[in-house]
């Protein structure tokens, strides 16, 4: 197992790599440039703005000097006033990190306490209340609900606040208690959370249910142990196997960020600033994002295929 | 509305569950609706509440001479200053008057030569005194090809679609190596000839009303060399800035937001009675209008539908203001096509729009239904009656024109592209005019939606049939909306607009030695431009919704030229009033 | 994306498998049609169908053009005997743009999934079955595929397909449906691969290739159709993923030429309304989320159906 790990650990480094060079050259394939608008800015200053930020070589030069500087932990710099882009993904990540977690666990929370309750009582109120949450929760696309929570919980009801983040911009602040604002987290956490609450929930109903039919619960309840401890030691545990195979990617998707969510309640996370960094054309960001990006999905990958195997012993991984 | 809005059907089993939660919650009522405004509503607030949030789309650059966006320009304006500023007249239109300046210019007996003399006593905020030479240092940076400033073409000469024409600008921005910027920098016709005294020499003569009108833009702010050097791209950054405005940047989040606070070294008055100046960025307008109704920001520009919204809720339509805009909006038609280089067909097109039906539906009205082109604000508009029987809204004469074309009813007429960007009002823009102009004429459009650098890209390569667009003025002047527009080959008129008898009257326009032939020259052109429609039929002038809080005073309207914030113009003129 | 997979997988394979494929379906035909959820699921599907799909050529059904009906008039209005559903910020009659987004959102949901089913099936099973060379390769290429930024894919798919005449591919439904399923297969291909790779242990498959049957009758006849059970529970949930992608395509700027509309463009561009008139955006949402009910009980009969341990 040990050798498989770290052969797919080696292998991330050229799949970082045919990453990098497909997004490179396709992001310069497609039209319009980071100077292109409405208002055409005259020939001259263009040409004055490429050669600012070398877009006037030769393209596979710009790629092998680009190269270079990632080689080097240099990512380059934003077109959106010259910042470091490692700086932005690192703030925008802190944020979004934050989100992400905080979701996630909101996530398991609700969707693992509904599954196993869905479960205990099949085909009774509290079956179809925990499908019917789970079917409302997948079928809601995340910005309406969003809107509509906030427009029930912030406007209607002043409960909540929805400008921004509450939470630390940067890491210095981690212990600065001015900066939670518990009030704007919780919005943004149930909006981002719902849709996988609710897969959660059907994976764990899904699974329980499969395995309160195992042999060995029928045995364990014919023993006569009282039937809260059976449920509790045997049926979560043995239902939470398949569950974790789904948490991999869900994570990654929550920490890699919504950017709809971000949008709608402006928070600076690193979601919004790659879709952002597309439109504007910022060349160095989207590299920089997407390499970050991958990074993270490949090894949540990596992490989902060891859980996999571990969990399944059918599965070799020669 | 025939049923009862749902939010209350889901209010009520909530509000029954939530009593307690909701007492223990509640505090947070701000919304202000209770208080009646006292006798002394104009009096300042004391200075611990003089705190504002205000909204912006998120800038670029602090860099005055790097700034490309209205957004970028409107925080700018409130950092530094120019030798002259823009202001609002009583009349809707805008003076530039002398700020930094201490009167207007001496200009020479051959219109080549300027002379500004500085108020007495100009300092920066840290305290460095203000001398011609820092404006000497703006004007360079700003023709300075390594600077790459995107509004040099201001002062650069007519032959490159300039407008200042400053000696040796052209030769600065076209300079390849070091050792030439440096030469062209030095030759530059921008002077400090003492510590008070800027002297500008132009290659063309020029009108006084032109160089304050353009020494009060952004690209003319003055410039510190020294921390720029030091610094480099960071020397707008707290604690490394120096500014000569009404507010100094003392803290910046990337992508979030910018906090200003009062420069006590800032020369003119009023002196800023806020002690803190919150910037939020936040793109989506739909994400600004939710947060100002939890009363998390002071002021938003709103998305034009949700002013209906505004309008019908009592506490807000009090709040709404509209501001006008400097924008022209206009379908602009490509007239290489084989059909749109047709008089009639674009005639057709034109009178077939409803437009005062197309600015209720889509706009609420925020926006002005427009025939013509030069907008209201500026000297020289001429307003909708001279070109409304013309080019106007007339079912029956279009389809006469699409016929005398040669295509009755739209037979043979063939699918036109209409180009648009993703946004709300775009779409129903669209959709209102694909169903009226099929209505009327039978033709059929097909509306493609393409992401905003590919739309640019498109229009400026000119690969587009009927694209919406128009014209932001950049500065006051007839000759902005005009010039590198419509003349033959102009920088800007990617609609291929070629007709000898503009071309001629530009020329004629560019002689012009008064004020008053200038504005009656360029009259003539836009005559001229829209009965012909080359190139384009105007649709509508721009208008922005914004909801500002009560609690906000010393809002002066800007006149023509629209920025981020209403009244920002004079962001030192606004205090929060006492409750 | 990779959460339906997983949520599918946790659904395993069919264990005591005979090899007569004729007595594996109808036993699990036989198990669906007494599945009641199901059946329901079924019965209002089609009728959803029949309803939008005759509702799109006759009048009696939908009333007003979904979008040529333009009433400025009658703006923004509440569900009245008028207008079902009420009407849009240009008047148009919402229920006869909720049946054609319907339509459309059924296309494109049904569509980019077969494209997922035929891409993903081919490549899981060859990364199963071709060794581990193959399967490293293609499995790196799936990870390459997911890593890759699909917002630029497809902003490149659209800017070089619009405009041009070519024959298929000019079509926008087919672009949305190229551009979504280019960039989800990977979910599909790894579930595939993942129970391929567990079959390939199990007893039968190793009976049957010591017999001596040749590989593509073990593929075929015996790993296969035991796939198909997540396999096919993927795909039901891909459906309403399908369309959020959609939706949330338009929500940037990619989705369907205007004046279509499907389920999702309706709600994200209705959001734009929510605090004028909630009924543009509740009921696309509604429909969405019943056609998601539907997708779901059907989905899960089927692997119900397929596989009796669940029971």
């Amino acid at each position: 197992m040990t050798g498989y790990v770290i052969r797919r650990l080696l292998w991330i480094i050229p799949v970082l790599w045919a990453v990098a060079t497909i997004t490179f050259f396709l992001m310069h394939a497609v039209p319009g440039g980071p100077f292109d608008q409405d208002k055409q800015l005259p020939q001259v200053i263009i040409d004055n703005l490429n050669r600012r930020y070398h877009l006037d070589q030769p393209l596979w030069q710009q790629y092998v000097n680009y190269l270079w500087d990632i080689s080097h932990g240099d990512l380059g710099l934003s077109f959106r006033g010259d910042r470091d882009v490692s700086d932005l993904i690192g703030r925008g990540f802190f944020v979004t990190a934050q989100l992400g977690m905080l979701a996630f666990l909101f996530a398991v929370v609700i969707g693992v306490g509904l599954g196993v309750i869905a479960a205990l009582n099949q085909n009774g109120p509290g079956d179809y209340a925990g499908v019917f949450f789970a079917t409302i929760g997948a079928s809601v696309p995340n910005f309406v609900a969003a809107t509509f929570l906030i427009i029930l919980f912030a406007i209607e009801l002043p409960w909540f606040k929805i400008a921004g983040w509450g939470g630390p911009g940067s890491f210095s602040d981690i212990f600065h208690s001015s900066e939670y604002d518990l009030k704007k987290m919780v919005l943004p956490v149930i909006s981002l959370g719902l849709l996988p609450a609710a897969y959660i929930a059907r994976v764990t109903r899904a699974s329980m249910l499969e395995v309160l039919r195992q042999d060995y619960i029928r045995t364990a309840k014919s023993k006569g142990l009282a039937e809260y401890v059976v449920i509790l030691r045997h049926t979560v545990k043995n239902a939470m196997i398949p569950v974790l195979t789904i948490l991999g990617p869900i994570f990654a998707f929550l920490v890699t960020g919504s950017f709809i969510i971000e949008t709608a309640f402006a928070i600076p996370g690193v979601g919004r600033a790659f879709i952002d960094a597309v439109r504007i054309r910022d060349y160095a960001m989207i590299m920089g994002s997407t390499l970050f990006f991958a990074l993270i999905v490949a090894v949540m990958n990596l992490l989902v295929d060891i859980l996999y195997g571990a969990v399944d012993p059918r599965i070799r991984y020669g | 509305m025939t049923f009862l809005k749902p939010w209350r059907y889901l209010l009520l089993p909530l509000l029954a569950v939530a009593a307690v939660a909701a007492f223990s919650a509640c505090g947070d009522d701000d919304s202000g609706a209770t208080k009646t405004p006292s006798a002394a509503a104009d009096e300042a607030a004391p200075a611990d509440q003089q705190k504002v949030v205000m909204h912006s789309v998120e800038p670029q650059y602090f860099d005055p001479q790097r700034s490309n966006f209205e957004q970028d320009i409107a925080i700018e304006r409130m950092l530094f200053r120019g030798l002259y500023q823009l202001e609002a007249t009583a009349d809707g239109g805008v003076k530039a008057v002398p700020a930094m300046a201490a009167a207007d210019p001496t200009v020479s007996a051959d219109g080549l030569t300027f002379t500004v003399k500085l108020k007495a006593g100009l300092k920066w905020s840290d305290g460095q005194v203000l001398t011609a030479q820092h404006f000497v240092d703006g004007v360079t940076r700003g023709c300075d090809a390594t600077v790459a400033s995107p509004y040099a073409y201001l002062l650069q000469s007519e032959d490159q679609g300039g407008i200042l024409g400053l000696k040796g600008c052209d030769e600065a921005q076209a300079a390849k190596t070091p050792a030439e910027q440096t030469a062209a920098n030095a030759a530059l016709g921008i002077k400090a000839t003492d510590a008070t005294t800027v002297t500008v020499t132009t290659l063309t003569p020029k009108l006084a009303l032109t160089f304050v009108q353009i020494f009060s833009l952004w690209v003319t702010f003055p410039a510190r060399l020294d921390l720029i050097t030091k610094f480099a791209d960071k020397w707008t950054d707290p604690g490394n800035i120096a500014v000569n405005g009404p507010y100094t940047l003392t803290a910046f989040t990337p992508k979030d937001n910018v906090v200003l606070k009062p420069n006590p070294n800032w020369a003119l008055s009023p002196k800023p009675k806020l002690q803190q100046l919150t910037i939020k960025f936040i793109d989506d307008t739909e994400t600004a209008f939710r947060q100002y109704q939890t009363g998390e920001l002071d002021q938003a520009r709103i998305p034009e539908p949700e002013v209906v919204t505004a309008k019908a809720d009592p506490k807000l339509s009090k709040e709404l203001l509209v501001v006008g805009s400097a924008r022209i909006t206009a379908i602009e038609m490509q007239m290489n096509n084989e059909v749109l280089s047709k008089f009639n067909v674009r005639l057709a097109l034109s009178r077939a729009i409803d437009r005062d039906t197309l600015v209720k539906v889509v706009y609420d009205d925020v926006n002005l239904a427009a025939e013509y082109w030069m907008v209201k604000g500026l000297p020289g508009f001429q307003g909708r009656d001279k070109f409304k029987s013309v080019i106007g809204f007339d079912a029956t004469a279009a389809k006469k024109a699409l016929a005398d074309a040669g295509y009755p009813n739209g037979q043979g007429f063939p699918t036109l592209r209409f180009t648009i960007i993703d946004c709300v009002t775009c779409k129903a823009m669209a959709e209102f005019l694909q169903k009226n102009w099929k209505d009327i004429l039978g033709i059929n459009i097909n509306i493609e939606i393409v992401d905003s650098k590919t739309r640019s890209q498109r229009f400026n390569t000119k690969n587009f049939d009927l694209f919406p667009g128009g014209w932001q003025l950049d500065y006051p002047d007839p000759e902005n909306p005009l010039v590198g527009l419509f003349n033959t080959g102009g920088g800007n008129n990617k609609y291929e607009c070629s007709d000898p008898a503009i071309d001629k009257a530009m020329a004629d326009a560019a002689k012009a030695t008064t004020v008053d032939a200038h504005i009656k020259a360029y009259q003539a052109v836009e005559d001229l431009v829209v009965t012909k429609l080359c190139g384009i039929a105007p649709i509508f002038q721009g208008a922005l919704p914004y909801l500002v809080n009560p609690k906000l005073g010393g809002v002066k309207a800007n006149g023509t030229i629209d920025a981020g914030q209403p009244g920002n113009w004079c962001a030192e003129c606004w205090f929060v009033k006492k409750q | 994306m990779q959460a339906e997979e997983a949520a599918a997988s946790i659904a395993p394979p069919l264990e005591e498998f005979s090899g007569r494929q004729r007595g594996l379906w109808s036993d699990a035909f036989r198990r669906l049609i007494r599945n009641r959820l199901a059946m329901i699921a079924l019965i209002v599907l089609t009728t959803v169908a029949v309803l939008v799909y005759v509702g799109g050529t006759t009048d009696l059904v939908q009333r007003y053009h979904p979008y040529q009906d333009q009433d400025y008039n009658a703006l923004q209005e509440g569900p009245s005997i008028d207008h079902f559903f009420g009407t849009d910020n240009l008047g148009r009659d919402n229920w006869s743009r909720v049946l054609a987004g319907i339509r459309i959102s059924l296309q494109i949901g049904v569509g980019t999934q077969l494209v997922v089913l035929l891409i993903g099936l081919a490549i899981g099973s060859a990364a199963a079955l071709g060794g581990k060379l193959t399967d490293n390769l293609l499995m790196r290429f799936t990870d390459i595929t997911y890593a890759f930024p699909d917002l630029l894919f497809i902003i490149l798919m659209r800017a070089v397909l619009v405009g041009r005449d070519w024959p298929l591919v000019s079509n926008d439904r087919i672009q949305i449906i190229l551009a979504i399923s280019l960039v989800s297969w990977t979910t599909l291909a790894r579930l595939v691969r993942g129970q391929m790779l567990s079959l390939q242990e199990r007893d039968y498959v190793t009976a049957a290739r010591a017999m001596g049957a040749p590989q593509w009758r073990i593929v075929l006849v015996h790993m296969l159709p035991n796939t198909l059970g997540p396999v096919i529970v993927a795909v039901t949930f891909g459906i309403p993923l399908a369309i959020f992608a959609e939706a949330a395509l338009g929500f940037i700027g990619f989705g369907l030429r205007p004046p279509t509309a499907s389920l999702g463009r309706l709600v994200a561009d209705g959001y734009n309304f929510i605090q004028i008139n909630q009924w543009v955006v509740i009921f696309p949402a509604a429909a969405v989320a019943l056609l998601m009910l539907c997708f779901t009980f059907l989905g899960d009969g089927l692997r119900d159906a397929l596989d009796p341990r669940t029971r």
